[in-house]
């Protein structure tokens, strides 16, 4: 009467974050046939991290379509940009995301060179990275920050990580919002490897 | 009048009562046991509601019916309970659209015994408040809620209750210097 039941738990995690379900993919489909115990696990901490009271949807699906810019799967940036989609972001704000995304990468890079070395050449010397659509961002400054902290947590940049939170902080941003953030670019990271 | 309901850290009482798990004709009847419960090594989370047929209830049951595969997710049997009969329970099932598609047992408690053992019994009419009950896979109380019988419960919130009784963070990073080493 109460066997566990879970051949559906992979299938719903792909509902989640906006992926056909119709075929699941290798690592996820292996593991639904042997160990369903951590795709629960999984699929709680999907649903948990995206409806987080800090984020809404829109906020949710756009943090997460930025972790799939940055971890290069094509088909969960489309899942999450048709959440984002539904949820009202405009295709303006999408793109923004995507650059943002893409601008940090050069960023978290260059910043973190910086900070391994600690030579004040490195330091003084101007970056040579151009950075304009920081100025005005179409999602607003706060949130083109979040998406900044999260992308910059997940390459592991300790500068961008520390000066992007404190940016947030004076933007008068919750500190649970950002940590809700972060945990959603960590645990989407942990379904993207699965992908 | 004093009623003392049972509370965290309490052993959930022992029970054996009918349920009713479908309108399927042939398979409407089941009977659940705590000793079932227990073998399974799962959660449980029951919640009562006073009376069949009456209105609060079909919402907040299918509020929890709608939830139910997330209680599934976390390992817990959901059982819905009152004090009426495995009969009644299955007219209403059967009388009303929100209720034929329910997931989870409504147990009979016709002898009010759990109810009365539970400390949920409403003095005058001797039927149970709105009391749901986290236990945990060892027959322990880890939860309890009691609302007045005209108060609608919020699902979500005992979802809230689970995933904080269950995320016991195991990782080494949050070990903290003079701690013991973490049991798993």
């Amino acid at each position: 009467m109460f066997a566990t039941n879970t051949q559906d738990t992979a299938q719903q995690i792909l509902q989640v974050v906006g992926l056909p379900t119709a075929e699941v993919p290798a690592k996820l489909a292996a593991l639904a046939a042997v160990d369903a115990r951590y795709l629960k696990d999984l699929k709680i901490n999907i649903t948990n991290a995206l409806e987080a009271a800090t984020l809404p949807k829109k906020d949710a699906y756009l943090l997460g379509l930025a972790v799939a810019v940055n971890e290069k799967l094509p088909t969960l940036q489309a899942g999450f940009e048709q959440l984002a989609l539904a949820a009202g972001a405009t295709d303006k704000e999408v793109a923004e995301v995507v650059s943002c995304t893409s601008l940090m990468n050069a960023n978290n890079v260059f910043y973190r060179f910086r900070h391994f070395v600690g030579k004040e050449f490195y330091t003084s010397a101007p970056a040579g990275i151009r950075m304009s659509i920081m100025a005005n961002p179409v999602v607003g400054k706060e949130f083109f920050e979040l998406v900044s902290l999260v992308i910059s947590a997940l390459n592991g940049c300790e500068m961008c990580v520390t000066s992007h939170e404190d940016a947030l902080l004076k933007h008068g941003t919750e500190q649970q919002r950002i940590l809700d953030g972060v945990r959603l670019g960590a645990v989407v990271r942990s379904l993207g490897v699965l992908l | 009048m004093k009623n003392a309901v049972l509370s965290v850290g309490a052993q959930f009482p022992e029970f054996a009562k009918k349920a009713v798990v479908s309108i399927e004709k042939g398979k409407e009847f089941y009977d659940i046991s705590s000793e079932e419960i227990k073998a399974s090594g799962k959660w449980m989370v029951m919640f009562w509601w006073p009376k069949d047929f009456t209105f609060v209830c079909p919402t907040e049951i299918a509020e929890f019916n709608k939830h139910y595969q997330d209680f599934a997710d976390r390992d817990a049997i959901l059982i819905g309970a009152s004090t009426d009969t495995e009969f009644v329970h299955l007219a209403w099932r059967k009388d009303h659209d929100d209720l034929r598609g329910l997931q989870f047992p409504m147990l009979a408690d016709t002898s009010k015994s759990l109810a009365d053992e539970l400390g949920i019994l409403e003095e005058n009419e001797k039927i149970a408040y709105r009391a749901t009950f986290v236990v945990d896979p060892q027959g322990i109380v880890r939860w309890t809620s009691v609302y007045d019988l005209s108060v609608g419960r919020n699902v979500k919130e005992v979802i809230r209750v689970m995933d904080a009784l269950q995320t016991d963070e195991l990782c080494p990073c949050n070990w903290q210097k003079g701690e013991a080493t973490i049991n798993a």
